[in-house]
């Protein structure tokens, strides 16, 4: 089950979330790459596309992993123990694969969704 | 910048699997060959065919001890990996030693940014340096009370 009751302390809940963003701007990064190696095999015609195309997912990229810093920073910096409920959150959060890998992280159940396994929706209840 | 061996094997064993795929993407796009084992029996039987120069595990590995995968790689005559970065969130100076006599050659405190572990990985496999002057070696801080300190990496 995704998203059923789940609670966490706030520290880790600042974790999850830090590692997620660290994934995605991972991906930018994995993304920019490839699109530079696209680059020498367009026409030049489409390059200043292409390479305007480059330079906002590095900047997504530095958006990604300076939000992901900041969720890391707050993590170590929270120090009570208060449980939150995050399980109505995660209801919130469409992407398959993606509220099963916080759902797993915040220790609940998994339901072994992968990235590939659809287009990204998922239908929670 | 460190120049990388392309295609050294690298076996990351986490159970979480963002920062699996996350350490899997950064340690790919540095040159690496990523592996990737969300389980200890997973991380082993990938140590044993694969051979990595690195094995980067997580102190909280599931379905065996992170302990455990150390001490099998420790009997195994056929030495399966190169060296151990022992990565976590509750790593205490108990944990630390208790790795560095199961082989760890260096740890990482978690959470921690995909390129502050490639720097890591870099850094140990770099050649050795000259003798350190003493007392320069294994210098754990230790962890307060509260949650450890984010900056307490140790090379041992």
């Amino acid at each position: 089950m995704i998203g059923g009751e789940l609670r966490s302390d706030v520290a880790t809940t600042f974790d999850v979330l830090s590692w997620e963003l660290e994934l995605a701007g991972a991906r930018c990064i994995f993304l920019d790459t490839l699109i530079g190696k696209l680059l020498g095999t367009v026409a030049p015609e489409h390059r200043e596309q292409l390479i305007e195309g480059i330079q906002a997912v590095d900047l997504l990229s530095q958006h990604l992993t300076g939000l992901s810093t900041f969720a890391r920073s707050l993590s170590q910096t929270v120090g009570a123990p208060e449980q939150i409920e995050v399980g109505g959150a995660l209801r919130s959060v469409t992407l398959g694969a993606l509220a099963d890998r916080m759902t797993s992280s915040f220790g609940g159940d998994e339901a072994g969704i992968n990235d590939g396994d659809d287009a990204g929706d998922l239908d929670l209840f | 910048m460190n120049m990388v061996q392309p295609g050294t094997r690298i076996l990351v064993a986490d159970s979480d699997r963002a920062v699996l795929e996350m350490l899997q993407i950064r340690l790919d796009l540095a040159g690496y060959h990523a592996l990737a084992a969300r389980s200890g029996p997973a991380a082993l039987e990938m140590a044993h065919n694969m051979r990595p120069a690195i094995l980067v595990l997580d102190l909280a590995i599931t379905e065996m001890s992170a302990f455990d995968v150390m001490a099998a790689l420790q009997r195994d005559v056929s030495r399966p990996c190169g060296q151990i970065l022992l990565v976590g969130k509750r790593l205490g100076v108990d944990e630390v030693k208790r790795g560095a006599a199961l082989g760890v050659r260096a740890c990482m405190l978690k959470p921690f940014s995909g390129a502050d572990l490639v720097e890591r990985v870099g850094k140990m496999l770099k050649p050795a340096s000259p003798a350190p002057s003493p007392g320069a070696g294994f210098t754990p801080r230790p962890a307060p009370a509260g949650r450890p300190s984010p900056s307490s990496d140790v090379f041992i």
